[in-house]
């Protein structure tokens, strides 16, 4: 074996955890993340010689194991990918309802400190695989859109698209989860959100 | 006129707390958070949930998994 293969596993090697993290939001089965991460190993082991040394190996493995996530195990749990009609958004217009009043943004932020690391993973668990995998790409691994686009073999637009809609969703669920446990008032929100403008819009 | 740059910030703010703007718009949306409390109210928020998320990761591969794969370098090797 020549020090370049031996390099090659050996930093390879040192992504199982995070892979494997990954793997388990992917799947959201225990056994299905060990499986899928050991069919990303062979997989890459195998498409060595197609790695160029120098380049992100570890979007380089994640995007392996995205391909085989969409391959065997989407498959497997028949979830319908999401339509190209569903993907295009105007989530721009839609950001531009966020403007609400301090007071109703406090009593969220307030209802986000007693949210737990279960709920989230569950609300993460509970988002569309691709939302999901845009958020968790993003936010726990770091990934820049450039590098989630690569993964995801999808345009930065839809990447940017995917990451409004996932956290959009995942901040709902968060709502409803405080909402069930009393600490955050929906029907409150509601007639806010819809009643207040921005004072700079007005012009104030 | 500040009815468009709360629009700006509001359109930009996930590029902004993800790190993926330029310098000059970068800048130009801090300063529009410092002087807007709705902006930056909304900015927390989105702020607070990345953070949120970002802590979900972190399980470690099971042991037998680590030696299932590399025992199958090992006999790829052979």
């Amino acid at each position: 074996m020549t020090d370049a293969q031996l390099d090659f596993e050996t930093e390879a090697l040192s992504y199982m955890d995070q892979l494997f993290a990954a793997a388990l939001r992917m799947t959201r089965h225990r056994a299905d993340a060990e499986d899928l991460v050991q069919e990303t190993y062979s997989k890459a082991f195998a498409a060595q010689d197609k790695f160029k040394p120098g380049t992100n190996l570890k979007a380089w493995l994640y995007r392996i194991q995205t391909n085989a996530f969409i391959n065997t195990y989407r498959k497997k749990q028949r979830q319908p990918k999401l339509s190209d009609a569903e993907q295009v958004e105007d989530w721009q217009i839609a950001a531009a309802a966020e403007h609400t009043s301090s007071g109703l943004a406090s009593a969220e932020q307030e209802a986000l400190e007693t949210i737990g690391d279960d709920e989230v993973k569950q609300a993460l668990a509970e988002l569309p695989d691709d939302f999901r995998m845009a958020v968790y790409l993003s936010d726990v691994e770091g990934f820049a859109y450039k590098e989630i686009a690569e993964i995801m073999d999808t345009p930065v637009g839809t990447v940017m698209s995917r990451l409004h809609r996932g956290r959009k969703l995942l901040r709902e669920k968060l709502r409803d989860y405080a909402a069930d446990r009393g600490v955050y008032d929906k029907r409150q929100a509601a007639t806010k959100d819809s009643g207040e403008v921005c004072h700079a819009r007005k012009g104030v | 006129m500040p009815g468009r740059e709360c629009e700006e910030a509001l359109d930009r703010l996930f590029e902004y707390i993800d790190d993926e703007l330029p310098q000059d718009e970068l800048r130009r949306i801090g300063d529009h958070l410092k002087t807007c409390p709705p902006c930056e109210a909304e900015h927390k928020i989105k702020e607070r949930i990345k953070n949120l998320t970002s802590r979900t990761g972190g399980e470690t591969a099971p042991e037998e998994l680590r030696e299932r794969i590399l025992a199958s370098i090992r006999s790829a090797h052979d």
